[in-house]
């Protein structure tokens, strides 16, 4: 690292790959690793994603980890990112729950709203 | 064997069959055999997969995917997309209905929409293990900018009209302490983080070097650059593994990719990191304390001056800042002083993290611009208390720290107003307490914390906070002593006066501060040898019957249930609940809400067993226990009002000897349990044989004779009574203060309820009635009107449905039973002509909190509107009918309800005594029983005796089976179909039946055994 021009081009091609990655047709699991998201199971889900993906092989699906994003309540969190779609992050997830995740929503692109943490109920009111 | 890459089922079941999947096979199997697919792939029939409305389906293996209504049409967009290109054709996938929920931006869910992040802007987005991520989001830029476009003075000039203050909890001016480094003689000098984080409940700095380790980093490095050093130290505790391991992980990466180590960015600046951990002592949180172990020596603290800055680590000058202060300075070089000034309030710049925990439904970690209230905070991005149970209050700062209680929720959270509440930021665990939390545990907690956490160099913290303990465990235990809180704020200021080191000087502070807010329950502990909390096991037997107003021991008479020993379990409740065949009704059950099983599955049903207790009693006639009063004493009490209260004392003095004659206004006995309470929640004949138990004790009531009018306090002095005791209730209805009131059609609550159980109920059917209100008497209003054949019934609240004082229980049943509940909306103007035509009403929105802990609301400008009604009833509350109380002489204060002293509940005329909703207001059955029996006792004693209502009874606690500590769910009540009820007056609730009633009962833990 020699000049601001170096990290200019580290965080092009940074921003090249995540652009890649967001615009390619392949779905994206991050699983949230904080303390918190390892000691409400964080690593058991992972596990369970990777057995998943392999026995559907998946070997296009992305996982990767993050850090906390503050909703320990929720903890473990995943987000599923697929192409063109809002991505939804799923709270108190397990082992069990996210084989269905794969199957309903990475494979088959349905959102298990039930266990979606980012959702709200539609207003049925009228707009008055 | 041949091996497939992919195998397709076609359903071949008849649903699908119906829609043409055979041809759906064919057309695949052609389109694979043209494309040369046919030895890859596999087309195979399968059985109905049940979802045949949206026939043909087709499942491909081995992903699973699953398409609907694949006509012959899709196959070969479908063969090119998903077995050439890999891609899911999402148009054919199923698409479920919606279930009233839309997926949204992250973003725009509550938890996110009041908060602004700075520091944690990264946390939960990027991978911390890689630098590249951070890169990307503008990572190391402002490092770059600083040490080739800035002299080391503009940086610090840039921090310092930032207006940044140190975020450990001290909020010293970051670029202050800074700018003394800089200019501080001396070199090497050096940068320390302090990453001992010890609160307890707080871990905002964790997740912030677990989420996004680079920007610690690079504050640092630019704080390095600023003062001129060229090594830095992370001081963290070993606790934290994983935030050790990123943040070795960052270092490394940052040396790879030269951000950290030599001539940085080609501008001759050299810096790099190292990490010390530390062993988790507190103290080494305090700055020279973690300066004294970074150097390896014990980790003690030393007076100030001299500052780190001038002479730190090994004499040196040297910066020591917290994690989340130098995770602030890249966004403030990146984005200028201003635009962080421009956030948060006057003193207080920028955002603070704070870790939320306690009980509150988002456990977490929030960031919020500096005077974000505190009720904004917990509520809206904490999403409140979890139980339906109240806020009490906010630990803020920790063990250093204090309270913050309910009735400041709309203090702005920054520096200066937690001073002037008598707490400090800290570091930013903010610890949410709810009604559960004793305030005297929770200072002995801390005061316990600081104990072990004392390094001992000092004598005050190390003996004074071991004094201020004693005394806390001594009040805890129901040995506290009259002086004992004076003599705690005496220790606590001289502690915090003479101390060494910051743990010292703040160790006190949440005894003071408690003390400041909740001494009313410092005296409850010392006086009455009582936790209200029920948390302090050594002051009660079980919360439960620590929570009853009326003391009832409900663990005994339980027990007695499970064992179907129903009679006995009767006699319990009576010794100190003259009215089991009410309260098993229409108590509002408080011992349910403290019930220790709630944390395993539910609470025990006790309202309901009581009733199964009492009902059997009542059925089984012969073998009810009679009581035997004391042989009369010769001297006469009169009681005015036949409500709870007055049956409750009439019940035991005329026990105790007393000659009690009853005196009630209206035609029935009863009060408000007669002409408040509906019939289908509380039968007039099961009342009156409840009553009529009450007069076997020998008490005599009187109905149709009202004081003021039949009688005066002069006439019962002359006809021998020694001492009246008023329990005349609360029946008068307050007014809405509103245009058109007085219409006819206009009929408030409790007199609309007076006259339905008088049997004189006006004509509602096939009307329009809108009630207004939150409260039970509006909930009742609503369900009788509704049983009187309303065409219509609507409830308006200005609140939220959530905030509406009635029983959770009874609103959902008015719901079922088809009542509409409009929340957030308030009257304005009833409005007719000669009679009600309709109800204005404006919408409301949420403004700041009221004292108890719920929002305040104020409309909506220009959103009146109409709601049709031939009925208004507005039961908004009521208030006791003062007028012939004050023309007596007796004392009536605010409200209109009538002064007494709260021990003796004796008026300001000697021989009269009051108790109930004439003294309270409106309350509940179970807390005018207790004041009937607290004021009869005082009566008692005023006429000679020993206040003594029924000899101690002694009970032995044992185990009298396994207690059942699996999920094991409450034995449901059962209820009358909506179908059926709403044709008459039924009771809606059934009684438990024998079975049932002891597998309840089984249910209960028996907190009341210690051993």
């Amino acid at each position: 690292m020699k000049s601001l021009e170096d990290l200019a081009r580290i965080k092009e091609r940074a921003l090249e790959t995540i652009r890649l990655r967001e615009m390619s047709e392949h779905p994206r699991i991050v699983v949230g690793m904080g303390t918190c998201g390892i000691a409400a199971g964080a690593r058991e889900v992972v596990a369970a994603i990777m057995d998943e993906l392999e026995k559907r092989k998946l070997s296009t699906v992305s996982v990767t980890q993050t850090g906390c994003i503050g909703l320990c309540a929720r903890e473990p969190l995943v987000d599923v990112i697929l192409p063109g779609q809002v991505p939804v992050t799923y709270g108190n997830i397990t082992a069990d729950k996210v084989r269905r995740i794969v199957a309903q929503h990475v494979v088959n692109g349905q959102p298990i709203t039930e266990w979606a943490v980012n959702v709200k109920p539609v207003d049925t009111r009228s707009s008055e | 064997m041949e091996f497939y890459r992919s195998h397709v089922l076609v359903c071949a079941g008849t649903g699908c069959e119906a829609s043409n999947s055979e041809a759906l096979r064919r057309a695949l199997r052609e389109e694979f055999a043209s494309r040369g697919l046919d030895k890859e792939i596999r087309v195979v029939e399968t059985g109905c997969f049940g979802f045949c409305r949206f026939g043909p389906n087709i499942m491909v293996y081995p992903e699973g995917v699953f398409y609907c209504q694949v006509q012959v049409e899709d196959v070969p967009e479908l063969v090119e997309e998903h077995f050439i290109k890999g891609r899911t054709l999402t148009r054919l996938l199923y698409h479920e209905p919606t279930d009233n929920v839309a997926v949204v931006d992250f973003n725009d869910i509550e938890f996110f929409k009041k908060q602004y992040r700075i520091v944690l802007k990264n946390c939960g987005v990027i991978d911390p293990e890689n630098i590249e991520e951070y890169i990307a989001r503008d990572g190391y830029l402002a490092l770059g900018r600083a040490v080739t476009e800035m002299r080391p003075q503009d940086v610090i000039e840039t921090v310092r009209k930032s207006g940044l203050r140190g975020r450990g909890g001290g909020g010293f001016p970051t670029g202050l302490k800074w700018e003394f480094a800089a200019k501080a003689q001396g070199t090497p000098k050096y940068v320390v983080c302090n990453a001992d984080e010890g609160d307890p409940g707080a871990f905002m700095d964790r997740s912030t070097l677990e989420g996004d380790p680079h920007s610690v980093l690079e504050g640092m490095a630019i704080a390095g650059y600023a003062i001129g050093a060229s090594r830095g130290f992370i001081y963290i505790r070993a606790e934290y593994p994983i935030a050790v391991r990123r943040l070795v992980i960052a270092i490394r990466q940052a040396r790879e990719k030269g951000l950290l180590g030599k001539n940085i960015f080609n501008s001759g600046f050299d810096f790099d990191i190292e990490i010390r951990l530390g062993a988790g002592a507190f103290v080494c949180g305090e700055e020279t304390a973690l300066l004294t172990s970074i150097m390896g020596r014990r980790g003690e603290p030393r007076p100030r001056p001299p500052f780190p800055a001038n002479s730190g680590l090994w004499g040196r000058p040297t910066i020591i800042n917290n994690v989340e202060t130098f995770a602030n300075v890249p966004s403030i070089i990146l984005k200028g002083p201003e635009w962080f000034a421009s956030i948060g309030t006057e003193g207080s710049k920028g955002t603070k993290v704070f870790a939320l925990a306690g009980k509150i439904n988002n456990n977490g970690l929030v960031e919020v611009p500096m005077g974000t209230t505190l009720g904004d905070i917990v509520f809206d991005i904490g999403g409140g208390i979890p139980g339906r149970k109240r806020f009490k209050a906010a630990q803020t700062g920790g063990p250093s720290g204090g309270c913050i209680p309910v009735q400041h929720l709309n203090t702005p959270i920054d520096y200066e107003s937690l001073s002037a509440l008598g707490t400090i930021m800290g570091s930013g665990g903010l610890i949410v307490m709810d009604e559960d939390t004793c305030m005297v545990d929770l200072a002995r907690f801390f005061l316990e914390f600081v104990q072990d956490e004392s390094c001992g160099k000092c004598t005050p913290c190390r003996i004074g906070t071991k004094r201020m303990l004693e005394i806390l465990d001594r009040i805890a235990h129901g040995e506290g002593k009259e002086g004992d809180i004076d003599l705690l704020v005496e220790l606590g200021e001289s502690i915090k006066a003479s101390a060494l080191c910051g743990l010292g000087q703040t160790a006190p502070n949440p005894v003071l501060s408690t003390i400041r807010y909740f001494r009313h329950e410092y005296e409850a502990h010392i006086r009455k040898k009582k936790c209200p909390a029920s948390v302090c096991a050594s002051l009660f037997h079980s919360p439960c019957q620590n929570t009853c107003p009326a003391e009832v021991d409900v663990p005994i008479y339980l027990d007695q249930i499970r064992q179907g020993l129903f009679i006995d379990a009767y006699e319990t409740i009576m010794r100190n609940n003259p009215l089991p065949v009410i309260c098993g009704r229409v108590c509002h059950h408080p011992c349910e809400s403290r019930c220790r099983r709630e944390q395993i599955d539910e609470p025990l049903a006790i309202k309901a067993l009581k009733r199964f207790a009492a009902d059997y009693a009542l059925g089984s006639n012969g073998a009810r226990p009679r009581v035997t009063p004391a042989p009369r004493n010769g001297k006469k009490v009169a009681v005015v009002g036949s409500g709870p209260a007055g049956l409750t004392a009439g019940y035991y003095l005329s026990l105790k000897g007393y000659s009690v004659t009853v005196f009630e206004a209206l035609p029935v006995a009863g009060g408000m349990l007669s002409v408040g309470i509906p019939e289908y929640r509380l039968p007039k004949q099961v009342l009156n044989k409840e009553i009529e138990i009450l007069r076997e004790s020998g008490m005599e009531i009187r109905t149709g004779t009202a004081l003021g009018k039949d009688f005066s306090l002069t006439d019962l002095k002359e006809q021998g009574y020694a001492a009246v005791f008023i329990a005349i209730g609360a029946h008068k209805d307050q007014r809405l203060a509103i245009p058109g009131e007085d219409l006819p059609g206009v009929v408030p609550g409790a007199s609309f309820l007076r006259d339905v159980n008088l049997g004189r109920g006006m004509d509602v059917s096939g009307k329009a009635v809108v009630v207004v209100g939150g409260g039970n008497v509006a909930i009742d209003a609503a369900r009788s009107a509704k049983r009187m054949g309303a065409a219509d019934v609507t409830i308006v609240y200005r609140r939220r449905k959530e905030d509406m004082p009635a029983e959770a229980a009874e609103i959902e049943e008015a719901e079922r039973e088809g009542i509409k509940i409009t929340p957030m909306v308030n009257p304005v103007q009833v409005i007719g002509n000669g009679k009600v035509e309709a109800l204005e009403c404006v919408m409301m929105r949420p403004a700041e909190f009221d004292s108890s802990g719920r929002r305040r609301t104020v409309p909506i400008d220009k959103s009146e509107f109409l709601i049709k009604a031939d009925v208004v009833i507005p039961a908004i509350g009521q208030v006791p009918e003062s007028d012939p109380l004050a023309d007596e002489g007796l004392a009536v204060g605010k409200g209109g309800v009538l002064s007494v002293n709260p021990d003796s509940y004796a008026t300001n005329v000697p021989w009269v005594f009051a108790a109930g909703d004439c003294v309270t207001g409106p309350a509940t059955v179970i807390e005018a029983i207790a004041a009937g029996k607290a004021a009869a006792s005082s009566i008692d004693k005023f006429l000679g005796g020993d206040g003594v209502l029924l000899p101690e009874l002694e009970v032995t606690r044992t185990v009298s089976h396994e207690l059942l500590e699996d999920v094991t769910h409450r034995e449901k009540v059962k209820t009358v179909p909506v179908s059926e009820r709403l044709c008459s007056f039924c009771e809606v609730e059934l009684s438990y039946t024998p079975d049932a009633a002891m597998r309840e009962a089984a249910r209960c833990l028996r907190c009341d055994i210690r051993e």
